[in-house]
């Protein structure tokens, strides 16, 4: 049984050996092209991943944040916490292309179109609803039960003691809270909020569908000039995984050794989150 | 005293004090907790009241986009198949007059079927590997081989459809379909290496490493007492395995299982690279072949259809496999938890 982990994981090694075959070509050049063979690197899918992680985890972790103190420390226990703690269990246990789907359609009603710019389409109907900022939003909304009960759990183990002892000592509940609380349980909320970055970076449903497959930036030319972020903003893009997804034979790649360029750099940047966060564990563990 | 000590009234039971005439109960003279803490209590229960409704809106719009297909097609959603003309007929349709008669059945089927299958492989595969690094691997071996698995659980599902569609699906093309084959089913359908095996084969890989390392924390948790009691008694490994430890982490293992179908279940993306597209409903009675014969999963569904989505029948069916999923992944999530609460209650640890 040991020789089926063992031949699983051969596996593995062996797609990453095929990723460094064609990690020759792609060494962070600019613009993807769609032409041919030789089409160049991946710096935009890059920055697509690095925006729409940003985004994400900057709207979902105060959000989280917040929910986590609330179902911990503000709420009486009952139905109504049941109520909101079973919700949050279950939207963590849905698939990811569902919240994509909900996204895409909300984010084309009209009075949301500020998030994205409209597309004149054959019937002279304009359509919104693709573009960095819904799927960063998309992003927030997939991952915010999870962070939220990984916050949950750091909060938990925050000792009694500690809250007792600022209360004795006459602190208000806001400043305990945030004073002791939050800081004793911040190598968690780190981590959980790293984990939760993990998981923006990995999906690729959510991206497909609101952001769409385009390799390079759309909006205002050159995309990098502060005067034009909003508009790169509000337009479509790609992340590495959808560069995969598209360059792959199922989307309209016909040369797919980019695509397991990509996948090497998007195995390398998990592996270092994840070392991330076992470090910050490990800090965490020795603070106490 | 758990947290909510933070929560109820600001109350101290003083156990002994000094003054017998002060034994009991004492209110804190400046009853802070009552007044509240102004402005950050507030905004913090403004952002989390924010992510709560958003967790129900998605709930309801979800069901609500849903419904025209749901109330007109009615219980025939689950019953009926016939999928690929069904959703040609609907986005040609006008909106006045939708076509929104539909049968998921074929599709529903191959998300249970790909998904049960990956789930057998991979829970064999992946408990006989848990159970071999917990007990038989010396453990410099065994810590490295647990940080393995734990990276693997959390690669992207887009590389996995790379394997599967650069490897597993021209593996299956080479091996398994003959040109007699291709010609027999010609008039239904092309087999290539896209198929109901592929799907299932990456599936499988996809949830291996997760049901591997959930179960690893599962049997690393049973004290290290019982084993040895076990073996005080004279039972071979094999045995304490078996009849011991198995037993023990059961719940651990279940609710690892549970997890890894709803990944199953939900996966969209590398799925839809090796399923195949077509939505027919798979069917046995041909033997073998039937598991060369493509599939299409709901999510995957989801995934290739969502160009269409500007045509309300077809948001609609969409949606309607939105909810299909919603609800099944409602009802493992809540299987989980009860699974937990009752594994809690076996150990004794109080809610």
């Amino acid at each position: 049984m040991v020789t089926a982990v063992c031949l699983f994981i051969v596996l593995n090694v062996f797609n990453i050996g095929i990723d460094v075959i064609s990690w020759d070509f792609l060494t962070k050049e600019p613009n993807p092209s769609a032409v041919n063979a030789d089409s160049g690197g991946i710096l935009t899918p890059m920055i697509g991943t690095f925006l729409l992680t940003i985004i994400g985890i900057v709207i979902a972790l105060p959000l989280s944040l917040a929910s986590a103190v609330y179902l911990c420390y503000y709420s009486k226990d009952g139905a109504l916490k049941n109520m909101i703690t079973t919700a949050i269990d279950i939207l963590s246990g849905v698939p990811t292309i569902v919240i994509a789907l909900f996204a895409v359609t909300i984010f084309t009603q009209p009075w949301l179109s500020f998030l994205s710019t409209p597309i004149e389409t054959a019937g002279g109907v304009q359509a919104y609803g693709k573009s960095f900022l819904v799927a960063g939003i998309t992003m927030a909304v997939m991952i915010l039960p999870f962070v939220t009960k990984s916050i949950e759990q750091s909060l938990k183990t925050v000792p009694d003691e500690y809250l007792e002892g600022s209360l004795s000592l006459g602190a208000t509940k806001w400043r305990t809270i945030s004073r002791v609380a939050l800081l004793s349980a911040r190598p968690g909320i780190i981590t959980g909020a790293i984990l939760g970055m993990g998981r923006i970076i990995g999906d690729t449903a959510i991206v497909w569908l609101a952001l769409g497959g385009t390799l390079r930036m759309t909006g205002l030319q050159p995309w990098w000039q502060p005067q034009n972020w909003l508009s790169t903003l509000q337009n479509t893009g790609s992340t590495l995984t959808t560069y995969i997804f598209y360059t792959s034979p199922a989307g309209e790649g016909n040369s797919y050794e980019v695509a397991f360029g990509a996948s090497l750099v998007l195995i390398v940047i998990i592996l270092l989150l994840n070392a991330a966060t076992a470090v910050l564990g490990g800090l965490g563990k020795t603070k106490r | 005293m758990t947290a909510g000590s933070l929560n109820g009234p600001a109350v101290r039971q003083f156990a002994c004090f000094p003054h017998p005439a002060l034994k009991g109960e004492y209110v804190l003279k400046n009853n802070t907790f009552l007044h509240g803490d102004g402005l950050p209590a507030v905004c913090i229960k403004i952002l989390a009241g924010i992510s709560i409704a958003l967790i129900i809106f998605i709930f309801i719009f979800i069901f609500y986009q849903a419904w025209p297909v749901l109330r007109a097609s009615g219980l025939d959603l689950l019953t009926t198949h016939n999928f690929d003309t069904q959703i040609s007929e609907a986005f040609y349709s006008s909106d006045q007059s939708p076509v929104l008669n539909f049968g998921l059945l074929g599709l529903i089927l191959g998300t249970l079927i790909t998904t049960t299958l990956a789930l057998v492989i991979a829970v064999a595969i992946g408990i006989g590997a848990s159970i071999a690094i917990c007990e038989f691997a010396p453990p410099v071996l065994a810590s490295a081989l647990k940080a393995i698995i734990r990276l693997l659980a959390s690669i992207p599902s887009v590389v996995f459809g790379l394997i599967g569609v650069i490897a597993v699906v021209p593996y299956i093309q080479e091996t398994f379909v003959t040109v007699d084959m291709q010609m027999e089913y010609l008039s239904m359908f092309q087999i290539t290496g896209k198929s109901l095996m592929a799907s299932a084969v990456v599936l499988t890989f996809m949830i291996v490493p997760t049901v591997i390392s959930l179960s690893v924390d599962a049997i690393s948790a049973v004290p290290q007492t019982y084993r040895e009691t076990g073996f005080a008694f004279g039972m071979t490994h094999f045995r304490v395995i078996w009849k011991i430890l198995l037993p023990t982490a059961r719940s651990g293992i279940i609710s690892s299982v549970i997890l890894a179908a709803g990944r199953g279940i939900g996966e969209a993306i590398a799925v839809s690279m090796v399923c195949g597209g077509v939505g027919i409903l798979p069917d046995f009675s041909h033997g073998f072949v039937s598991f060369l014969a493509p599939v299409l999963p709901l999510s995957a569904a989801i995934v290739n259809k969502s160009e269409a989505m500007s045509s309300v029948a077809v948001r609609s069916t969409l949606f309607a496999c939105a909810a299909i999923l919603l609800v099944m992944g409602a009802f493992l999530s809540i299987g989980a938890r009860l699974v937990e609460r009752r594994m809690r209650r076996a150990v004794g640890f109080e809610k």
